[in-house]
């Protein structure tokens, strides 16, 4: 088996279709990211009238996100080698991730189906396991732990409050579990990052950089962010349970509004 | 009230640990480093495979299960400093050259159309291995100089029984055809050959042997 | 023959088809039996939203977003099936709001969500039967978010679901106000 696997190839059955980024981005219309749509969005409520069927197709991409981070942190486990490339307590994690999100990857489809949706009823784009296959294994455990991971934070804390909301307790059981495990994951990002570059400041500055192209990506359009428009909202009080601080949620804030600003409605 | 001073054997009626053991200290290192390296090299191997495999099922198995090895390494790990191996780098190594060709030629299918190929090398050659070397050094040590190897390996074939046959589970239900069976023994004869020659996962002797040697009269 | 109207005539940011979207919404007119009426159909390619409305009665205008007629595993191709389904459940409001047992009903700008979406489930129900519809786990979910998640409101979807051609606003708005009462 090679080291380092393509996104194009990762193995899904015949219920699945993918979506290529050059696709998602020439959508004239304005690209997706789970379940938006370039529109002047409002935050994800079941108030508002589509709220619903927003958390039920946002589900589905939830659900082939957590694939995805699963062959993320499996790949992590195979990719590098153990003690020369990364230490053997960071490999533990990455495999203690895998159990995690194969657990997710179960809690989001009987969600999905509890909302009504199909397994492959909406198009899988593969920008999460994107950032799953950079080479560096620090730039790749920031950009995977800290941001994807930290992006959900975010959607599950969204969409634990939808659940809330709604009176759907298994919902909102479901997703107070899966958060408490992403809350795990971004921690063990904000550890090895601090451990592994320790006594490399240029490192830890790529690797942030990393990070911050990463989560610039799941800004777009205001996706994500702390404003009333932002379907999905920021999590403070999560994010520095796992790690950030004060100022880097201020500074992807500050990045989500940019790219808000940015987008053409 | 009973009588406090009344002496007691150290041993009740019912424990009938016995002292001795087959393994000293240092063997009892070399096999956990072995160990350890097999369940390292396996959970890696799972790992990778987790976006190799277009089976949702097997998808979702893969990464439960790469957990369960990783596991077992870190508590074998843990096990060699109290072996007098202060470096568990030094003995994490496999037990031969022989060894190290199977587990390449075991996490060497890539393609998805390879899943039994991939199921067969982890669950019907890989872990018998390892249930039997661990059930072999499990009864083989001693029960009592040895109980903390002991109490490891039982959690740890605790696992490797259930993973087993999920496995095993897997693979029945994925074969549909004979030209698919030729596939999965051939796969396995292939492997089984390489593990022979590495004589097990701790290497000659993994599993002791039962022969008895009769010298021929003269 | 109904006569179908598609404006606009040719898409741009989309690869909708103007003539095939005309032959499914003829086809759901002939299954729906709205004879020779003139139906237009105002598509608003620019949104990926999944809005949709009657903009007017007489003559029948629908209005809707793009995304309502999206393909939802190709975005930008059209979905047949999520298009009839779209058209039908216009056309059955449209049919409904014509028989006598809905004159009571309030315009559809007045309607709260939850009668809305309890309209919907019968409309489904029935569009179900013709099979023209076919996510009842999604309109589920739909109503039980609009009613709770409970034993009662799932009942209540079940008769509205269930329930072909033979209720009056009446009994909607009974049922889904019902729901409502037991919540509290
Ligand atoms: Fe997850
Ligand atoms: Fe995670």
């Amino acid at each position: 088996m090679r080291k380092i696997f393509p996104a194009e190839e990762l193995a899904r059955d015949s219920r699945f279709v993918r979506q290529s980024n050059e696709d998602r981005m020439n959508d004239p219309r304005g690209a997706r990211v789970g379940g938006s749509t370039g529109e002047k969005l409002s935050k994800l409520t079941p108030n508002l009238p589509n709220g619903p069927d927003r958390a039920r197709a946002l589900m589905h991409g939830i659900f082939v996100g957590e694939i995805q981070a699963l062959e993320g942190a499996g790949r992590t486990c195979y990719d590098f080698e153990t003690t020369t490339d990364v230490p053997f307590a960071m490999k533990l994690d990455m495999a203690r991730q895998c159990w995690d999100e194969a657990r997710h990857c179960e809690i989001s489809v009987a969600l999905a189906e509890h909302m009504g949706t199909e397994i492959g009823e909406f198009a899988e784009n593969t920008l999460l396991y994107q950032a799953a296959c950079n080479p560096d294994p620090v730039l790749r455990l920031t950009g995977v732990n800290r941001a994807l991971e930290g992006l959900a934070i975010d959607v599950f804390n969204t969409m634990k409050e939808f659940g809330s909301i709604a009176g759907d307790p298994v919902l909102e059981f479901c997703e107070d579990w899966m958060l408490a495990d992403e809350v795990t994951h971004v921690k063990m990002g904000s550890d090895w990052l601090r451990e592994l570059t320790l006594n490399d400041k240029e490192r830890l500055t790529k690797a942030l950089e990393f990070q911050k192209v990463v989560d610039r990506l799941f800004s777009f359009n205001g996706f994500r962010g702390e404003d009333d428009e932002n379907p999905i909202q920021l999590t403070r009080r999560f994010r520095e349970l796992a790690g950030f601080s004060d100022e880097e949620i201020d500074d992807i804030a500050q990045m989500s509004r940019e790219a808000a600003a940015e987008t053409v409605h | 009230m009973a009588e406090v001073k009344r002496p007691r054997e150290p041993f009740a009626p019912w424990d009938r640990r016995v002292l001795p053991g087959l393994f000293d200290v240092e063997e009892t290192a070399r096999r956990v480093g072995n160990y350890k390296w097999v369940e390292t090299k396996l959970f890696e191997t799972l790992g990778g495979w987790i976006a190799t495999v277009p089976e949702l099922d097997v998808k979702l198995r893969l990464g439960t299960h790469c957990y369960h090895h990783a596991w077992h390494a870190e508590l074998f790990d843990k096990r060699l400093p109290e072996l007098r191996e202060m470096n568990p780098e030094r003995l994490a190594i496999p037990p031969n050259e022989n060894l190290v060709d199977f587990m390449e030629a075991m996490s060497e299918p890539e393609a998805p159309g390879l899943t039994i190929e991939k199921l067969v090398g982890a669950y019907r050659v890989l872990l018998p291995h390892k249930i039997a070397a661990y059930t072999y050094h499990r009864n083989g040590t001693s029960e009592v100089t040895d109980m903390p190897t002991i109490r490891m390996l039982d959690f740890v074939l605790q696992d490797e029984m259930n993973d087993w046959r999920e496995g095993e589970m897997l693979l029945k239900s994925i074969i549909e055809t004979d030209e698919e069976i030729e596939r999965a023994t051939a796969h396995q004869a292939r492997l089984e050959k390489l593990m022979l020659a590495a004589g097990g996962i701790a290497g000659k002797g993994s599993i002791g042997n039962a022969y008895i040697d009769i010298t021929e009269e003269k | 023959m109904t006569e179908i109207q598609i404006e606009p005539n040719s898409f741009e940011m989309v690869f909708f088809d103007a003539e095939k979207i005309a032959n499914l919404a003829s086809e759901v007119a002939q299954i729906l039996e709205l004879g020779d009426e003139q139906i237009k159909l105002r598509i608003d390619e620019t949104s990926s939203m999944g809005r949709s409305k009657v903009e007017s009665y007489e003559p029948i205008i629908l209005a809707v977003d793009g995304g309502a007629f999206e393909n939802t595993q190709r975005p930008r191709y059209l979905g047949e099936t999520r298009t009839s389904e779209t058209i039908a459940r216009l056309l059955m409001r449209i049919i409904d709001r014509r028989s006598p047992g809905f004159a009571n009903a309030p315009e559809d700008d007045l309607l709260d969500l939850p009668l809305r979406v309890a309209w919907d489930t019968y409309t489904a129900g029935r569009l179900n039967h013709l099979g023209l519809s076919t996510q009842k786990k999604r309109r589920q979910y739909q109503f039980r978010n609009r009613h709770g998640f409970s034993d009662a409101a799932d009942e209540a979807f079940t008769f509205l679901w269930g329930s072909p051609n033979k209720l009056v606003w009446a009994d909607i708005e009974r049922i889904s106000v019902g729901c409502r009462i037991a919540l509290v």
